[in-house]
This record gives C-alpha cells, structure tokens and sequence, in this order.
C-alpha cells in the first residue's frame, strides 16, 4: 500500500528541521521510505518538489544551499522557522478562538484553526468554556463563490490573472484581465478590486458575475498598487447609497416602514397619505415602484417619469 | 474538520511540539486543545512512529499511547512551536478584525480581540502583511444587537415591532430568543410566540424592540446548519417560474433557486420554491419591463393589477 502522504510531508518537514547541514536529493530519497519507493527519478523528483511546496504553503522555510561538489542541499533552519515568543491570556486565546471559526471556506478554515493549533503548542492558553467567556454572537463569514481560492491566492502572490466577466445587464461574459489586489467581503458577497489591464483602470469586480476558471498569468504587475482600495465605496455607489439629490414622495399611511427610516421630513397630509422627501440616488426608481399604488412621486420629473414607465411595463403584460 | 493531507501535516507539526510539553497528556484533553475529535488524534498518533527526526533511518518517534493517555519515549528538541504560515496568519487576523467590528461585541471581548490581533501581527512578522489583502465587514445594528444579546444571555423573551417586505407591514410580535449570527446582515434565530413557530430576523428590519420580564422557554431545537445558507425552501413550497431579459439576470444571484435556464435572447428562466409566492409581487414590479412571472398566474396578475392601480392614482391625483 502507497504511504499516506502526510506521513511523506510529515517526515520531510522532520529531515529539514532536524539536520545541521544541508542535505542532498539523494539523502533524502535515502532515508524517508515513501521516497525509496517512488519507482523512477521523474516520479520522485516530481514528488520532491510538490512536497516541498506543501511544506512551503504550511510555513516552513527551506532554503536551497550548493555545496562545494556543486550539489544541492536542502535544510529548515530552526532559528528562522521558530514562532518568535507570543503570551497570550485566556481572554485573548478565547477571542482568537472565536475568531478562527468564521470562515466557511475550506482552505481558510484550514488555515485559522492551524494557526490556532501553533499558538497553542506554543502554550496559548485553554479557555475554561468558550460559551461563558463570549458572546452569544456567532458570526460567518460564507464564501460560495469558485472565484474565491484562486484569487486569493492571486491577491497573495500579487500573480495577475484572467476570468470570464459577466456585467450587470449584459448576457454573454467578457474576457478581462486583471491585476487583483484585495478582495472584500460586504453584506455578504466578495467583491474583488484590481488594475484592469485592457481599461487601463481600476475596477471592482463581483466574484459571483465571474465564470468559468481563474487563469494565472506569468509576469508581475504593471501598474502600481495603492496603500487604500475603496472597493466599499464603488458598491456603495452601485447601491444607490450614495445620494446626491432628494426626492418627494406621497406614502399611504402605515405602508413603507424602510422609506420612512430613510426620509428626510414626514408630513401627514390628512388623506390616508404622507408626504416624505427621501435621498434620490442610483436605483431609486426600481426600489419605489415595488410599493406598487401605495408610493406616488411627486418630483423630481425624470424619476417620476421612470417609475411611471416601469408600471406601465408591468401594467401591459 | 478536514482530513486533508496538508491540514493532517500540519496538524502533527503542533502535535509534537504540544505534547513534547506534557508527558503523559490524556487523548481527551490534546483532542479538545486541538479541536478535534479523539478518532483523528488516534489516527494522528498512529502516523507519528512512522515519522523520523533525522536522515540517518532509526531514529523514529517512539510516541505510542493506550487509548486513554500519550507518552513520547524519546522527545526530541526538533519539536519547537514553527512560525506562521501567510495562509494562517491571513485566516486568524482577517477573521479577527472582522470579529471585532461587530457593534454588538462585548467591550471586553473586543479589547480582548484587539490586544490578541496586535501580538498576531507581531508574532506573524512580514507574512502577516498579505492579510491586508483580504477583508471582511459584517453589517449591524448595534442598539437592536445589544438588547438581543442581553436577551439570551439573560434567558428574557423580547418584543418586537418588526418590518415584513413581502407584506410591506409592521408586525408585533414576542419572540423566544434562541441566537444571533452574522452572515452578511446580523439576524436572530428565535421561536416566535405569534406564529408559535421557528423564524429568522433580520436585526436592520426590526423597528422596535423591548425586553420583556417573561422569562424565554423556546422548545428545544436543533440548531439549523447555516452552511447550507440562509434561505432553506421545502420541497412542498409552491413553484415560481420567472423568466427576465439580460437586464433581470441579477435575479438569480440574490434569489435561491432551483434552476437558472440560459434564454435564446440572453435572458434566464428562473424557477425557484418558496413558502409564500405573494410576497414575489415586490420582484415582479420591480423588473418592470426586464422580467415578469411566468406561474403561477394569479402571481403576474397581482402585479399587473398593483401596476395599473399605481398608474390610475398618477392619472388622478396630478
């Protein structure tokens, strides 16, 4: 039976951390089983450097030293992958623990509790019972979108890359490609900011419009990557939130609890209706006409007007 | 937990180091330190005798255990807690600062939060810096959270005047608090004394809100799985078909549906379930002409009613 292959990595990471002096391919094929019975060169070489790799993505730090006979040897100095002194109290090791179960997202998840796991053998503390110490909250971060892993990691590396984009209103996808800076997450979906290569941009990207598979491409960035990425602001404004003007409406009584939240002024008119003045931004006319005959817009005309077309829409079905 | 090979591995790594620390360790306690089950630490310590310190063969783990406690015969100085990784540090710091920007947070649990973020970034030094790439902010409502967070912890039932956008209406009602979770929007699960059934708000809908003496005595319940998302519809739930142009697409990324057909003119045949089509009037008036509601027809009828009711008060009162 083929040997598990943590056990491989498990004994790999062991070697590297254990030798004194940097040791040979051959060395190594030598002393850890799982190597001795890879059947050809290719086979372990390319198992070696996978491996490496994995032990690269967990933390390890390998360095690759020549020596005199112009072989190479490998070795994990411990002074360089020693986690420096970190004491943290029980307060500070249950709210990490809280922390690290966020995320919905396999590698993250992966990644907070190992995180958790050198912290505590590195002597963080137990929590005498999580549910006592914290609130009753439990917050989750979900990631649903494919799109998620690949640029994140794109985002990591600073690694541009390529997707299928599919705007708003339009029905077919667009090949874009992009210099992926930082992704957000806000009510609940990622969003992406980066450097547009073809628009020579910067745009924000909704992960959920991104089809198909994430490409990386070789080479570095082109265009400088801001300090601060405003990719809240940008949804922000797509969501109407940013209101430039006010408009008025006519409400009927008791009916459209969010818009009076929002208004500006209330005034009774007497009638069974209100008056309210409420911000007028982007998206405004979509939002009103779902109160059907109970929301009337007085002014401005051009939203009048949109909102009049939308029911009529409706109205000649 | 995941039993990949790279968590397993990674998992072993803090292993040795913790239990290089305590003799004699019990499987119960190490399993729980490491928030795992007791299976997948036996499975752990049934890999580590295999593994060894040293090229020179021989010189394995002599780490063994009778089920109950663990002894290593042999501990090696090769067991020192290992830096970071860039994945781990970003997963533990992004979660932590989105954790502590929750208004509803406890102040202690939050300075604890911080003052842990802080030792983190030191201890994780440069590959702590990726994790700026990666952020998180959770919506809330923070004097609505802190009254429902009081609630539960002090076992009080709540009243509430709470906003229904299918009905457009304020409803009031006494709710048996049963949690809170954040996922995108901050919502509490709780046991509703006016449906007496299980229901989810979600906190920017509730207008008002009052602790009431009553004490909160929901029945008991299974948890439901979040991971499944929010909206969970019944296969009895009555059907929907809603059929939008390219300009209506976006509905199939904010409704859950069953499927999502690609239409010749670029459009999508949407058919979803839910347990109240009524409250889908809102849908349907607000894609105007980039959609309509195909079934069932008194759906698209209501609509079409509310539309010319709306425009015969235009024609009427201006």
């Amino acid at each position: 039976m083929a040997i598990a292959k943590a056990e491989r990595l498990m004994n790999l990471a062991l070697c590297l951390l254990g030798t004194r002096r940097p040791l040979s391919k051959r060395e190594l094929r030598g002393s850890i089983e799982a190597y001795l019975e890879a059947g050809s060169d290719d086979s372990f070489n390319r198992m070696f450097e996978r491996d490496k790799d994995d032990l690269r993505e967990l933390g390890l730090i390998i360095e690759t030293v020549e020596n005199l006979d112009g072989d190479t040897g490998y070795l994990a100095r411990r002074d360089s992958n020693r986690l420096p002194p970190i004491t943290l109290d029980a307060e500070e090791a249950a709210a990490l623990g809280l922390a690290a179960k966020v995320w919905q997202q396999a590698r993250l998840a992966g990644a907070a509790s190992g995180a958790l796991q050198k912290l505590r053998a590195a002597g963080m503390p137990e929590a005498e019972d999580a549910y006592e110490v914290h609130s009753a909250l439990e917050p989750r971060i979900p990631v649903h979108e494919a799109a998620f892993e690949p640029l994140m990691l794109a985002c990591r590396d600073r690694r541009p890359v390529t997707f299928d984009y599919r705007k708003g209103n339009s029905a077919r996808p667009g090949q874009r490609q992009v210099e992926p800076w930082t992704l957000e997450c806000w009510r609940g979906h990622w969003y992406l900011a980066g450097w547009d290569r073809d628009r020579g941009a910067e745009r924000v990207f909704r992960l959920s419009r991104i089809s198909g598979r994430v490409r990386s491409r070789a080479g570095a960035f082109t265009a400088p990557v801001p300090d601060a990425v405003t990719v809240r602001e940008t949804v922000e404004s797509w969501a109407g939130e940013t209101a430039t003007r006010t408009a008025r409406i006519r409400l009927r009584t008791g009916s459209g609890y969010p818009l009076r939240s929002r208004a500006v002024s209330v005034r009774e008119l007497g009638d069974g209706w209100d008056e309210l003045e409420i911000p007028y931004g982007h998206g405004l006319d979509a939002w009103l006409v779902e109160f059907g005959p109970d929301v009337i817009v007085t002014e401005p005309a051009d939203l009048r007007a949109d909102v009049m077309d939308r029911l009529r829409a409706v109205a000649k079905d | 937990m995941a039993t990949n090979a790279i968590d397993q591995t990674r998992r072993m790594l803090s292993l040795v180091t913790y239990l290089r620390e305590r003799p004699g360790a019990h499987v119960q306690d190490v399993a729980r330190a490491f928030g795992i089950t007791e299976d997948e630490l036996i499975s752990d310590l049934d890999v580590l005798p295999m593994c060894g310190t040293s090229f020179r063969g021989g010189d394995l783990l002599d780490i063994d255990t009778d089920g109950d406690r663990i002894w290593w015969h042999n501990p090696d100085d090769v067991a020192e807690p290992l830096r970071l990784a860039a994945d781990e540090a970003t997963a533990l710091l992004v979660a932590a600062r989105a954790v502590a920007t929750l208004p509803g947070l406890r102040e202690s649990d939050r300075q604890a939060l911080v003052r842990a973020t802080a030792k983190l970034e030191t201890a994780a030094g440069e590959v702590g810096a990726a994790s700026s790439r990666l952020s998180v902010t959770f919506e809330s409502e923070g004097g609505v959270f802190a009254d429902v967070d009081r609630a539960i912890s002090e076992r009080r039932r709540l009243w509430l005047r709470y906003y229904s956008p299918a009905r457009d209406e304020l409803t009031e009602r006494e709710v048996d608090p049963i949690r809170l979770f954040a996922v995108g929007h901050t919502y509490m699960e709780g046991w509703c004394r006016l449906t007496e059934a299980r229901r989810t708000f979600r906190l920017d809908r509730v207008a008002e809100i009052r602790l009431l003496d009553a004490p909160s005595a929901p029945p008991e319940l299974e948890l439901r799985d979040l991971s499944e998302g929010l909206v969970q519809p019944a296969a009895e739930d009555p059907e929907v078909v809603i059929e939008v142009g390219p300009g209506g697409r976006w509905v199939a990324e904010y409704y859950p549906h069953d499927s999502a057909e690609e239409m010749p003119d670029g459009g999508l045949r949407i058919t979803l379930r839910t347990p109240d089509p009524a409250s889908l009037r809102r849908l349907a008036l607000r894609l105007g002409g980039e959609g309509r509601i195909t079934s069932p027809p008194e759906l698209a009828e209501s609509a079409r009613l509310a539309a010319r009711e709306a425009l015969a008060v235009y024609d009427g009162a201006l």
